[in-house]
């Protein structure tokens, strides 16, 4: 499951509390490398993280499976993390606070630009995939409604019923503008719950709509379908490494290091890569050796 | 001040979220007690069950609420997503502070005041009812309080799995770091447990005093 011991018991205030106490001891010549609460996220986390350890040497601190990706935006702007892998699209919406753009090229262009002056953060190029958004249904229920776009859904919807994380219900480029763009209309309000929790919800028929991501390996494991963007509402989503100028300009060995990622992870691996952890269940560090020492030996 | 005018311009939803949070909170405790006191009971009787019921009561308060959820989902009748799944992973979490106190406040009855009651010649079911229960109800109570103020904070996790509540503040303010939504939850939670103590407080005095 992707979702972690960061639940709504312990809430922000602890996120914030651990997050300051490490950024107070941490000392010395030590990477600290965040993620997002979610297996993608941990997994290209871990790649960064061991291969920053073996080719400059650096002791690297993981910081993994922070609560979403304003957590990880606060914690690198306060130098608690020095980098951690951010998606183009999500930065330009939901941090630049843009309207969604379609071409790839400027929404990285611009996402670097901005990102460098505002903040002092570094985009990387990116690790070659697209992680957009995957609206995803059932695929008994594609084949009957005939559904393969998201436009398609839409005459489906009003016997339906969705269930969306959080960050997705707030995001701007999240659902408000989604029903706006395919004039989508539910059976009631999506239900708000945990994004790991969604996954399992519409597999056992709870729900019947949510949005997940399209890399995740649950998509095809659980026997879901996810329907086409034929609108393309969703903004390019290409993930790259974002770290800390100062870090980069202190350490050259590791900005070479991680230049060595890029474009080395097609939408196809990283299906693959996130399978073996969701669905084969394979230790996330193990993965990550292993794809380092078949890809940059 | 962020905050005053965030419930001004959201007093509805608010309140709608306080009366959820609420509800979940006093459905959750009652079952709890429901199941819990006469377990706490039973273990009195049968001393035997003691360590395995306490044992697995105590396995399931370590349970992390999002891996309980994920488990509940699949089941028919008391899981899905909504309250009934949140109702079960709370009553799962209150169940401990009441069996034990039951226990304890009945095992610690005076062994002499329950002799004379057996002396009298009162059945079983008299000396539970009109000894054992009354004489440590003030202990229970006690238990029931714990359950129940832990209770309110716990149910802020209601919100992972579609049942609402304050949780959704939280949850939102987590997902975009907003401290006003995050407070906008958490602070009327920490109000509803104080004053879920204050209450319990003062029916345990009324109690531990009728007692007497």
């Amino acid at each position: 499951m992707t979702a972690g011991w960061a639940d709504g018991r312990t809430g922000g205030w602890w996120l914030l509390a651990i997050a300051s106490l490490i950024g107070a001891c941490r000392h010395g010549d030590r990477i600290v490398v965040g993620s997002k609460n979610f297996t993608e996220s941990d997994l290209l986390g871990e790649i960064v993280a061991q291969q920053i350890e073996r080719r400059t040497g650096l002791p690297v601190e993981r910081r993994f499976h922070l609560g979403g990706t304003f957590v990880c935006h606060q914690a690198i702007t306060s130098g608690q993390i020095g980098m951690y892998v951010e998606y183009t699209g999500t930065a330009y919406t939901a941090v630049l606070k843009h309207a969604p753009v379609q071409d790839p090229d400027s929404v990285y262009r611009s996402v670097a630009a901005e990102y460098a002056t505002r903040f002092g953060l570094t985009w990387g190029k990116p690790f070659g995939f697209n992680n957009t958004f995957a609206i995803a249904v059932r695929r008994p229920d594609a084949a009957r409604y005939g559904l393969h776009t998201i436009s398609d859904l839409a005459r489906a919807a009003p016997r339906w019923h969705a269930g969306f994380g959080y960050e997705f219900l707030e995001r701007s480029d999240g659902f408000a503008g989604l029903t706006r763009t395919y004039g989508l209309r539910f059976a009631a309000p999506p239900t708000a719950m945990d994004l790991g929790l969604t996954y399992r919800a519409l597999a056992d028929g709870k729900v019947d709509v949510i949005a997940g991501n399209s890399t995740d390996g649950q998509i095809a494991a659980l026997g879901l379908v996810a329907l086409e963007d034929d609108r393309h509402y969703f903004p390019p989503y290409q993930a790259a490494v974002v770290s800390r100028a100062q870090l980069l300009g202190r350490y050259p060995a590791v900005a070479n290091a991680l230049a060595q990622l890029e474009g080395k992870i097609s939408d196809q691996e990283m299906r693959r890569l996130n399978a073996l952890a969701d669905v084969a269940h394979k230790d996330i560090a193990t993965i990550a050796r292993d794809w380092l020492r078949t890809n940059l030996p | 001040m962020d905050l005053v005018r965030f419930y001004a311009r959201n007093s509805q939803e608010v309140l709608g979220l306080l009366g959820q949070h609420a509800s979940l909170v006093a459905i959750s405790t009652v079952v709890a007690m429901l199941v819990g006191v006469p377990l706490g009971v039973v273990l009195t009787r049968r001393p035997a069950w003691r360590a395995p019921v306490l044992g697995l009561a105590n396995v399931f308060q370590t349970i992390p609420s999002l891996a309980l959820f994920g488990f509940l989902i699949p089941l028919p009748f008391i899981g899905g997503i909504g309250a009934t799944t949140a109702i079960v992973a709370l009553v799962v979490y209150a169940l401990l502070p009441i069996v034990r106190n039951t226990y304890t406040g009945i095992a610690g009855v005076d062994p002499a005041v329950r002799e004379a009651g057996r002396g009298m010649g009162m059945t079983d079911w008299q000396l539970l009812t009109q000894v054992e229960l009354p004489l440590g109800l003030g202990v229970i109570l006690a238990g029931v309080r714990v359950a129940t103020v832990v209770s309110v904070g716990t149910t802020t996790i209601a919100a992972a799995i579609g049942a609402g509540g304050l949780g959704v503040y939280i949850f939102r303010g987590v997902a975009v770091v907003d401290d006003t939504l995050i407070l906008a939850g958490a602070l009327p939670a920490a109000l509803m447990a104080l004053a879920a103590d204050a209450l319990f407080g003062l029916a345990e005095r009324r109690f531990a005093w009728r007692g007497k």
